[in-house]
Protein backbone atom coordinates (compact mmCIF):
# COMPACT_ATOMS: atom_id res chain seq x y z
CA UNK A 1 0.00 0.00 0.00
CA UNK A 2 2.70 1.99 -1.00
CA UNK A 3 0.01 5.35 -1.49
CA UNK A 4 -0.14 5.49 2.27
CA UNK A 5 2.93 4.77 2.93
CA UNK A 6 4.64 7.28 0.81
CA UNK A 7 1.50 10.33 1.71
CA UNK A 8 2.98 8.60 5.91
CA UNK A 9 5.99 9.24 5.08
CA UNK A 10 5.83 13.00 3.52
CA UNK A 11 5.09 13.33 7.49
CA UNK A 12 7.48 12.11 8.50
CA UNK A 13 9.39 13.60 6.15
CA UNK A 14 8.08 17.04 6.98
CA UNK A 15 8.75 15.96 10.84
CA UNK A 16 12.58 15.07 9.74
CA UNK A 17 12.91 18.05 7.81
CA UNK A 18 11.97 19.59 11.33
CA UNK A 19 14.63 17.13 13.22
CA UNK A 20 12.29 16.51 15.56
CA UNK A 21 11.24 20.23 15.98
CA UNK A 22 8.16 21.33 14.44
CA UNK A 23 6.51 22.44 11.06
CA UNK A 24 4.17 24.95 10.22
CA UNK A 25 2.16 27.52 10.62
CA UNK A 26 -1.13 27.15 11.51
CA UNK A 27 -3.52 27.47 14.43
CA UNK A 28 -4.95 24.64 15.56
CA UNK A 29 -8.89 25.19 14.95
CA UNK A 30 -8.32 27.89 11.93
CA UNK A 31 -8.62 25.96 8.36
CA UNK A 32 -5.49 25.74 6.47
CA UNK A 33 -4.12 28.78 4.25
CA UNK A 34 -5.16 27.29 1.29
CA UNK A 35 -8.66 27.23 2.21
CA UNK A 36 -8.61 30.82 3.58
CA UNK A 37 -7.86 32.00 -0.04
CA UNK A 38 -9.86 29.81 -1.76
CA UNK A 39 -13.14 30.77 0.38
CA UNK A 40 -12.29 34.42 -0.22
CA UNK A 41 -14.34 36.34 -2.70
CA UNK A 42 -12.62 36.58 -6.54
CA UNK A 43 -10.77 39.94 -6.87
CA UNK A 44 -9.39 41.94 -9.68
CA UNK A 45 -6.35 40.36 -11.77
CA UNK A 46 -2.84 41.27 -10.78
CA UNK A 47 -3.86 43.40 -7.82
CA UNK A 48 -4.67 40.19 -5.36
CA UNK A 49 -1.65 38.09 -6.10
CA UNK A 50 1.18 39.70 -4.31
CA UNK A 51 -1.12 39.86 -0.89
CA UNK A 52 -2.57 35.97 -1.18
CA UNK A 53 1.13 34.99 -1.56
CA UNK A 54 2.08 37.32 1.02
CA UNK A 55 -0.92 36.23 3.51
CA UNK A 56 0.46 32.45 2.61
CA UNK A 57 4.26 33.06 3.66
CA UNK A 58 5.22 36.56 4.43
CA UNK A 59 8.57 35.65 5.27
CA UNK A 60 9.12 33.86 1.79
CA UNK A 61 12.33 35.31 0.60
CA UNK A 62 14.26 34.69 3.45
CA UNK A 63 12.68 31.10 4.21
CA UNK A 64 13.73 30.29 0.04
CA UNK A 65 17.26 31.77 1.19
CA UNK A 66 17.57 29.49 4.68
CA UNK A 67 15.51 26.48 2.78
CA UNK A 68 18.66 26.86 -0.40
CA UNK A 69 21.29 26.33 2.36
CA UNK A 70 19.42 23.64 4.31
CA UNK A 71 19.04 21.85 1.03
CA UNK A 72 22.75 22.65 0.08
CA UNK A 73 23.78 20.75 3.58
CA UNK A 74 21.26 18.22 2.91
CA UNK A 75 22.36 16.99 0.24
CA UNK A 76 25.96 17.58 0.80
CA UNK A 77 26.07 15.64 4.11
CA UNK A 78 22.54 14.85 5.91
CA UNK A 79 21.57 12.50 2.28
CA UNK A 80 24.71 10.43 2.26
CA UNK A 81 25.04 9.99 5.79
CA UNK A 82 21.51 8.32 5.75
CA UNK A 83 21.96 6.69 2.76
CA UNK A 84 25.43 4.95 4.71
CA UNK A 85 23.72 4.49 7.67
CA UNK A 86 20.96 2.48 5.20
CA UNK A 87 23.12 0.74 3.34
CA UNK A 88 25.24 -0.44 6.96
CA UNK A 89 22.08 -1.91 8.99
CA UNK A 90 19.55 -4.11 8.79
CA UNK A 91 16.09 -2.61 8.08
CA UNK A 92 14.83 -4.31 11.74
CA UNK A 93 17.71 -3.14 13.13
CA UNK A 94 16.52 0.78 11.95
CA UNK A 95 13.54 0.00 13.29
CA UNK A 96 14.33 -0.70 16.60
CA UNK A 97 16.25 2.08 16.39
CA UNK A 98 13.22 4.62 16.20
CA UNK A 99 11.68 3.12 18.40
CA UNK A 100 14.38 3.03 21.09
CA UNK A 101 14.89 7.00 20.49
CA UNK A 102 10.70 7.31 20.52
CA UNK A 103 10.86 5.72 23.83
CA UNK A 104 13.27 8.02 25.11
CA UNK A 105 11.21 10.78 23.76
CA UNK A 106 8.41 10.06 26.09
CA UNK A 107 9.11 12.09 29.13
CA UNK A 108 8.48 15.09 27.19
CA UNK A 109 5.77 13.28 25.45
CA UNK A 110 4.17 12.58 28.82
CA UNK A 111 4.64 16.05 30.03
CA UNK A 112 2.99 17.88 27.01
CA UNK A 113 0.10 15.44 27.60
CA UNK A 114 -0.39 16.69 31.04
CA UNK A 115 0.28 20.41 29.69
CA UNK A 116 -2.56 20.25 27.34
CA UNK A 117 -4.77 18.28 29.50
CA UNK A 118 -5.25 15.12 28.36
CA UNK A 119 -4.89 12.37 30.89
CA UNK A 120 -5.85 10.06 28.59
CA UNK A 121 -3.37 10.14 26.36
CA UNK A 122 -0.92 10.76 29.30
CA UNK A 123 -1.77 7.39 30.46
CA UNK A 124 -0.88 6.00 26.77
CA UNK A 125 2.09 7.76 26.80
CA UNK A 126 2.94 6.22 30.52
CA UNK A 127 1.74 2.88 29.62
CA UNK A 128 4.01 2.90 27.00
CA UNK A 129 6.82 4.15 28.27
CA UNK A 130 6.91 1.58 31.67
CA UNK A 131 5.67 -1.76 29.16
CA UNK A 132 8.59 -0.99 26.39
CA UNK A 133 11.29 0.32 28.63
CA UNK A 134 10.96 -3.32 30.74
CA UNK A 135 9.28 -6.28 28.10
CA UNK A 136 10.18 -4.25 25.09
CA UNK A 137 14.12 -4.79 25.62
CA UNK A 138 14.46 -1.20 26.75
CA UNK A 139 12.57 0.34 23.96
CA UNK A 140 13.91 -1.75 20.84
CA UNK A 141 10.85 -3.61 20.99
CA UNK A 142 7.28 -2.19 20.68
CA UNK A 143 4.85 -4.89 23.05
CA UNK A 144 2.40 -1.98 24.05
CA UNK A 145 1.77 -1.17 20.08
CA UNK A 146 0.99 -4.93 19.32
CA UNK A 147 -1.80 -4.69 22.47
CA UNK A 148 -2.99 -1.66 21.05
CA UNK A 149 -1.65 1.05 23.06
CA UNK A 150 -0.45 2.98 19.71
CA UNK A 151 2.28 5.74 20.16
CA UNK A 152 1.71 9.23 19.56
CA UNK A 153 3.43 12.61 19.28
CA UNK A 154 3.51 15.70 21.20
CA UNK A 155 5.96 18.64 22.04
CA UNK A 156 6.02 22.02 23.44
CA UNK A 157 4.88 23.98 20.42
CA UNK A 158 2.01 21.49 19.74
CA UNK A 159 0.71 22.63 23.45
CA UNK A 160 1.28 26.43 22.90
CA UNK A 161 -0.94 26.05 20.03
CA UNK A 162 -3.53 23.69 22.33
CA UNK A 163 -3.16 26.36 24.76
CA UNK A 164 -4.34 28.93 21.63
CA UNK A 165 -0.85 30.51 20.66
CA UNK A 166 -1.11 31.50 17.08
CA UNK A 167 1.82 30.01 15.14
CA UNK A 168 3.02 33.26 13.32
CA UNK A 169 4.03 33.19 9.80
CA UNK A 170 6.02 30.12 8.38
CA UNK A 171 9.09 30.52 8.89
CA UNK A 172 11.92 27.95 7.93
CA UNK A 173 14.82 27.58 10.87
CA UNK A 174 18.85 26.81 9.51
CA UNK A 175 19.24 23.46 9.62
CA UNK A 176 16.27 22.30 11.64
CA UNK A 177 13.47 23.20 8.41
CA UNK A 178 10.37 23.99 8.37
CA UNK A 179 8.49 25.79 11.53
CA UNK A 180 6.80 28.55 12.80
CA UNK A 181 8.05 31.38 15.53
CA UNK A 182 5.66 29.72 17.75
CA UNK A 183 7.27 26.19 16.90
CA UNK A 184 10.48 27.87 17.47
CA UNK A 185 9.96 28.73 20.63
CA UNK A 186 8.67 25.13 21.56
CA UNK A 187 11.82 23.58 19.84
CA UNK A 188 13.81 25.68 22.46
CA UNK A 189 11.39 24.77 25.91
CA UNK A 190 11.37 21.20 24.65
CA UNK A 191 15.17 20.84 25.63
CA UNK A 192 14.02 21.63 29.05
CA UNK A 193 11.73 18.81 29.28
CA UNK A 194 14.23 16.24 28.21
CA UNK A 195 15.47 14.68 31.51
CA UNK A 196 19.44 14.18 29.96
CA UNK A 197 19.51 17.92 30.28
CA UNK A 198 19.76 18.28 33.61
CA UNK A 199 22.32 15.60 34.20
CA UNK A 200 25.71 17.90 33.93
CA UNK A 201 28.50 14.83 33.82
CA UNK A 202 30.69 14.21 30.57
CA UNK A 203 29.07 11.35 30.09
CA UNK A 204 25.32 12.61 30.16
CA UNK A 205 27.05 15.57 27.69
CA UNK A 206 27.92 12.73 25.48
CA UNK A 207 24.43 10.74 25.45
CA UNK A 208 22.78 14.21 24.59
CA UNK A 209 24.88 14.72 21.64
CA UNK A 210 24.80 11.31 20.75
CA UNK A 211 21.09 10.93 20.62
CA UNK A 212 20.04 14.44 18.93
CA UNK A 213 23.26 12.95 16.17
CA UNK A 214 20.82 9.46 16.37
CA UNK A 215 17.81 11.33 16.01
CA UNK A 216 18.63 13.35 12.91
CA UNK A 217 20.12 10.47 11.12
CA UNK A 218 17.57 7.90 11.89
CA UNK A 219 14.56 10.47 10.77
CA UNK A 220 17.06 11.46 7.94
CA UNK A 221 16.91 7.75 6.85
CA UNK A 222 13.07 6.92 7.04
CA UNK A 223 12.06 10.53 5.35
CA UNK A 224 14.76 9.45 2.48
CA UNK A 225 12.02 8.22 -0.03
CA UNK A 226 8.98 9.92 0.17
CA UNK A 227 11.25 13.33 0.10
CA UNK A 228 13.37 12.46 -2.83
CA UNK A 229 9.66 11.44 -4.38
CA UNK A 230 8.30 15.08 -3.54
CA UNK A 231 11.31 16.32 -4.88
CA UNK A 232 10.97 14.52 -8.16
CA UNK A 233 7.00 15.40 -8.59
CA UNK A 234 6.90 18.91 -7.44
CA UNK A 235 7.24 21.85 -9.48
CA UNK A 236 8.61 23.81 -6.77
CA UNK A 237 10.25 21.82 -3.95
CA UNK A 238 10.05 24.56 -1.67
CA UNK A 239 6.25 25.41 -1.73
CA UNK A 240 5.47 21.44 -1.69
CA UNK A 241 7.47 20.92 1.40
CA UNK A 242 5.60 24.11 3.08
CA UNK A 243 2.15 22.79 2.57
CA UNK A 244 2.63 19.02 3.10
CA UNK A 245 4.91 20.00 6.37
CA UNK A 246 1.69 22.99 7.49
CA UNK A 247 -1.08 19.82 6.45
CA UNK A 248 0.89 17.62 8.19
CA UNK A 249 1.32 19.92 11.32
CA UNK A 250 -2.09 21.18 12.10
CA UNK A 251 -3.30 17.68 11.77
CA UNK A 252 -0.91 16.69 14.41
CA UNK A 253 -2.20 19.68 17.08
CA UNK A 254 -5.74 17.93 16.63
CA UNK A 255 -3.60 14.97 17.41
CA UNK A 256 -4.51 13.37 14.88
CA UNK A 257 -8.44 14.03 14.36
CA UNK A 258 -9.63 15.60 10.79
CA UNK A 259 -10.94 18.57 10.32
CA UNK A 260 -12.81 18.14 7.40
CA UNK A 261 -14.86 21.45 7.41
CA UNK A 262 -11.62 23.49 6.99
CA UNK A 263 -11.20 22.10 3.64
CA UNK A 264 -10.99 24.12 0.71
CA UNK A 265 -13.99 23.52 -1.44
CA UNK A 266 -14.65 22.69 -5.09
CA UNK A 267 -16.27 24.47 -7.55
CA UNK A 268 -19.50 23.40 -8.41
CA UNK B 1 3.72 -0.89 40.10
CA UNK B 2 0.47 -0.39 40.62
CA UNK B 3 0.04 2.83 38.68
CA UNK B 4 -0.47 0.13 35.66
CA UNK B 5 -3.66 -0.51 35.88
CA UNK B 6 -4.69 2.78 36.13
CA UNK B 7 -2.84 4.23 33.51
CA UNK B 8 -4.63 1.51 31.23
CA UNK B 9 -8.18 2.63 32.15
CA UNK B 10 -7.11 6.80 31.94
CA UNK B 11 -6.11 5.12 27.84
CA UNK B 12 -9.23 3.25 27.39
CA UNK B 13 -11.40 6.04 28.77
CA UNK B 14 -9.17 8.32 26.06
CA UNK B 15 -9.95 5.94 23.25
CA UNK B 16 -13.78 5.82 24.47
CA UNK B 17 -13.84 9.47 24.26
CA UNK B 18 -11.88 9.75 20.76
CA UNK B 19 -14.52 7.25 19.57
CA UNK B 20 -17.50 9.58 21.04
CA UNK B 21 -16.70 12.43 19.02
CA UNK B 22 -16.05 10.62 15.92
CA UNK B 23 -18.27 12.25 13.28
CA UNK B 24 -20.56 9.63 12.15
CA UNK B 25 -22.20 11.17 8.79
CA UNK B 26 -21.96 8.60 6.00
CA UNK B 27 -22.92 8.08 2.64
CA UNK B 28 -23.72 4.73 0.88
CA UNK B 29 -23.36 5.57 -2.46
CA UNK B 30 -19.74 7.27 -1.90
CA UNK B 31 -18.53 4.27 -0.16
CA UNK B 32 -20.14 1.92 -2.61
CA UNK B 33 -17.96 4.05 -5.54
CA UNK B 34 -14.80 3.89 -3.59
CA UNK B 35 -15.42 0.56 -2.55
CA UNK B 36 -15.53 -0.20 -6.21
CA UNK B 37 -12.59 1.71 -7.13
CA UNK B 38 -10.61 -0.36 -4.53
CA UNK B 39 -11.27 -3.87 -5.84
CA UNK B 40 -10.28 -2.75 -9.36
CA UNK B 41 -7.15 -1.18 -8.38
CA UNK B 42 -6.38 -4.22 -6.51
CA UNK B 43 -5.92 -6.39 -9.59
CA UNK B 44 -3.95 -3.88 -11.20
CA UNK B 45 -1.68 -3.21 -8.08
CA UNK B 46 -1.23 -7.37 -8.56
CA UNK B 47 0.55 -6.47 -10.98
CA UNK B 48 4.80 -7.23 -10.86
CA UNK B 49 5.13 -5.82 -14.29
CA UNK B 50 5.76 -1.72 -13.55
CA UNK B 51 4.76 -0.68 -17.20
CA UNK B 52 1.29 -2.85 -17.38
CA UNK B 53 0.94 -0.82 -14.14
CA UNK B 54 1.59 2.41 -14.97
CA UNK B 55 -0.97 2.04 -18.02
CA UNK B 56 -3.11 0.57 -15.31
CA UNK B 57 -2.89 3.25 -13.06
CA UNK B 58 -3.17 5.73 -15.71
CA UNK B 59 -6.34 3.70 -16.92
CA UNK B 60 -8.11 3.82 -13.64
CA UNK B 61 -7.47 7.81 -12.97
CA UNK B 62 -8.80 8.72 -16.22
CA UNK B 63 -12.10 6.25 -15.33
CA UNK B 64 -12.73 7.65 -11.82
CA UNK B 65 -11.01 10.57 -11.11
CA UNK B 66 -12.53 14.05 -12.38
CA UNK B 67 -9.48 15.66 -14.19
CA UNK B 68 -10.64 18.98 -15.20
CA UNK B 69 -12.27 20.02 -11.90
CA UNK B 70 -8.76 19.11 -10.18
CA UNK B 71 -7.26 21.18 -12.56
CA UNK B 72 -9.33 23.77 -11.88
CA UNK B 73 -8.85 23.01 -7.66
CA UNK B 74 -5.62 23.37 -8.54
CA UNK B 75 -5.71 27.15 -9.79
CA UNK B 76 -7.30 28.45 -6.74
CA UNK B 77 -8.26 32.06 -7.43
CA UNK B 78 -6.47 31.92 -10.28
CA UNK B 79 -8.99 29.85 -11.95
CA UNK B 80 -11.37 32.63 -12.71
CA UNK B 81 -8.18 34.55 -14.42
CA UNK B 82 -7.46 31.92 -16.75
CA UNK B 83 -8.09 33.11 -20.14
CA UNK B 84 -9.75 29.96 -22.34
CA UNK B 85 -7.02 29.34 -24.82
CA UNK B 86 -4.29 29.10 -20.97
CA UNK B 87 -7.16 26.91 -19.87
CA UNK B 88 -7.48 24.59 -23.34
CA UNK B 89 -3.34 24.54 -22.74
CA UNK B 90 -3.13 23.90 -18.85
CA UNK B 91 -5.65 21.16 -18.57
CA UNK B 92 -4.29 18.32 -20.74
CA UNK B 93 -1.00 19.23 -18.70
CA UNK B 94 -1.96 19.17 -15.85
CA UNK B 95 -3.99 15.77 -16.50
CA UNK B 96 -0.79 14.13 -17.75
CA UNK B 97 0.96 15.82 -14.42
CA UNK B 98 -1.40 14.29 -12.07
CA UNK B 99 -1.21 10.81 -13.64
CA UNK B 100 2.62 11.05 -13.27
CA UNK B 101 2.41 11.98 -9.17
CA UNK B 102 0.07 9.01 -8.75
CA UNK B 103 1.83 6.60 -10.89
CA UNK B 104 4.63 7.42 -9.11
CA UNK B 105 3.06 7.30 -5.71
CA UNK B 106 1.76 4.44 -6.52
CA UNK B 107 4.70 2.77 -7.88
CA UNK B 108 5.63 1.14 -4.70
CA UNK B 109 2.63 -0.25 -4.09
CA UNK B 110 3.05 -3.93 -1.91
CA UNK B 111 0.19 -5.64 -2.39
CA UNK B 112 -1.45 -4.62 0.95
CA UNK B 113 -5.80 -3.99 0.08
CA UNK B 114 -7.68 -1.52 0.75
CA UNK B 115 -10.88 -1.07 2.67
CA UNK B 116 -13.58 1.31 3.30
CA UNK B 117 -14.21 2.12 6.98
CA UNK B 118 -16.69 5.09 6.53
CA UNK B 119 -17.40 8.41 5.02
CA UNK B 120 -18.27 11.76 5.97
CA UNK B 121 -20.18 14.27 3.85
CA UNK B 122 -19.18 17.99 3.87
CA UNK B 123 -22.58 18.76 1.87
CA UNK B 124 -24.28 17.19 -0.51
CA UNK B 125 -21.75 17.00 -3.37
CA UNK B 126 -18.75 16.61 -1.16
CA UNK B 127 -17.88 13.77 0.09
CA UNK B 128 -14.28 12.19 2.43
CA UNK B 129 -14.51 7.98 2.17
CA UNK B 130 -11.93 6.20 4.39
CA UNK B 131 -10.07 3.46 3.66
CA UNK B 132 -7.56 1.32 5.96
CA UNK B 133 -5.41 -1.56 5.06
CA UNK B 134 -7.52 -5.10 5.81
CA UNK B 135 -5.28 -7.56 7.65
CA UNK B 136 -3.10 -4.63 9.30
CA UNK B 137 -1.77 -6.31 12.96
CA UNK B 138 -1.84 -4.25 15.77
CA UNK B 139 1.54 -2.13 16.03
CA UNK B 140 1.78 -2.96 12.20
CA UNK B 141 3.64 0.67 10.77
CA UNK B 142 0.27 0.55 8.69
CA UNK B 143 -2.00 -0.55 11.17
CA UNK B 144 -3.50 3.11 11.99
CA UNK B 145 -2.84 4.05 8.90
CA UNK B 146 -6.06 6.05 7.35
CA UNK B 147 -6.00 6.88 3.67
CA UNK B 148 -8.71 8.96 2.62
CA UNK B 149 -10.45 9.61 -1.23
CA UNK B 150 -12.50 13.10 -1.87
CA UNK B 151 -15.62 12.13 -4.19
CA UNK B 152 -17.51 15.17 -5.65
CA UNK B 153 -20.87 14.08 -6.92
CA UNK B 154 -22.58 16.22 -9.93
CA UNK B 155 -25.84 17.10 -9.99
CA UNK B 156 -26.37 14.28 -12.10
CA UNK B 157 -25.47 12.06 -9.18
CA UNK B 158 -22.42 10.92 -11.09
CA UNK B 159 -19.40 10.43 -8.34
CA UNK B 160 -15.76 11.40 -9.42
CA UNK B 161 -12.40 11.15 -7.12
CA UNK B 162 -11.13 15.00 -6.69
CA UNK B 163 -8.80 13.74 -4.14
CA UNK B 164 -6.48 11.51 -2.74
CA UNK B 165 -5.03 11.74 0.96
CA UNK B 166 -3.26 9.86 3.56
CA UNK B 167 -3.55 10.98 7.27
CA UNK B 168 -4.75 14.17 6.85
CA UNK B 169 -2.06 15.37 3.95
CA UNK B 170 -4.01 15.76 0.76
CA UNK B 171 -2.09 15.51 -2.84
CA UNK B 172 -4.43 18.43 -5.03
CA UNK B 173 -4.31 20.73 -1.79
CA UNK B 174 -0.41 20.45 -2.20
CA UNK B 175 -0.60 21.01 -5.75
CA UNK B 176 -3.35 24.51 -5.33
CA UNK B 177 -0.66 25.87 -2.86
CA UNK B 178 2.74 24.95 -4.93
CA UNK B 179 0.48 26.24 -8.41
CA UNK B 180 -0.82 29.45 -6.65
CA UNK B 181 2.69 30.31 -5.62
CA UNK B 182 4.58 29.87 -8.97
CA UNK B 183 1.97 32.25 -10.43
CA UNK B 184 2.33 34.55 -7.46
CA UNK B 185 6.02 34.84 -7.93
CA UNK B 186 5.43 35.15 -11.49
CA UNK B 187 3.51 38.45 -11.83
CA UNK B 188 0.25 37.03 -10.82
CA UNK B 189 -2.38 36.75 -13.65
CA UNK B 190 -2.17 36.20 -16.94
CA UNK B 191 1.39 36.46 -17.55
CA UNK B 192 1.63 33.91 -13.91
CA UNK B 193 -0.73 31.10 -15.64
CA UNK B 194 1.59 31.11 -18.25
CA UNK B 195 4.60 30.65 -16.39
CA UNK B 196 3.11 27.80 -14.22
CA UNK B 197 2.07 26.17 -18.21
CA UNK B 198 5.80 26.13 -19.33
CA UNK B 199 7.04 24.71 -15.54
CA UNK B 200 4.23 22.38 -16.52
CA UNK B 201 5.26 21.88 -19.46
CA UNK B 202 9.06 20.90 -19.04
CA UNK B 203 8.19 18.60 -15.77
CA UNK B 204 5.91 16.35 -18.36
CA UNK B 205 8.54 16.98 -21.13
CA UNK B 206 5.37 18.21 -23.32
Amino acid sequence: MAMGARLVGLMAAAALSAGGVALAQEETPSPPLEAADELAPPVDAGAEAAPAAAATDPWEGFNRKVFGFNDTVDKGFFVPAAKAYRATTPKAGRRGVRRFLANLGSPSVFINDVLQGNFGRAGKTLSRFAINSTIGAGGFADPAGQIGIESHNEDFGQTLAVWGVGSGPYLVLPLLGPSSPRDAFGALVGIGMQPLTYIRTPPATYARFSLAGANLLSARESALDPLAEIEANSLDYYSSLRSFATQARAREIRNGVDDYDALPDFEE
Amino acid sequence: MTFWPVAFRMSLAGAAAAAMIAPAYADQAAEQFIAGVLEESNAIFGDADASRRNAGVEALVDKYVDMDRVARFALGQYARQATPEQMAVYTPLFRRYATNVYQSTLANYSGQKLAVTGSIDRNERDFIVNSKVVDAKPGDQYANLVVSWRVYRTPEGVQKIVDAGAEGVWLAIEQQSTFKSIIANNGGGAKGIDALIADLKTKVGG
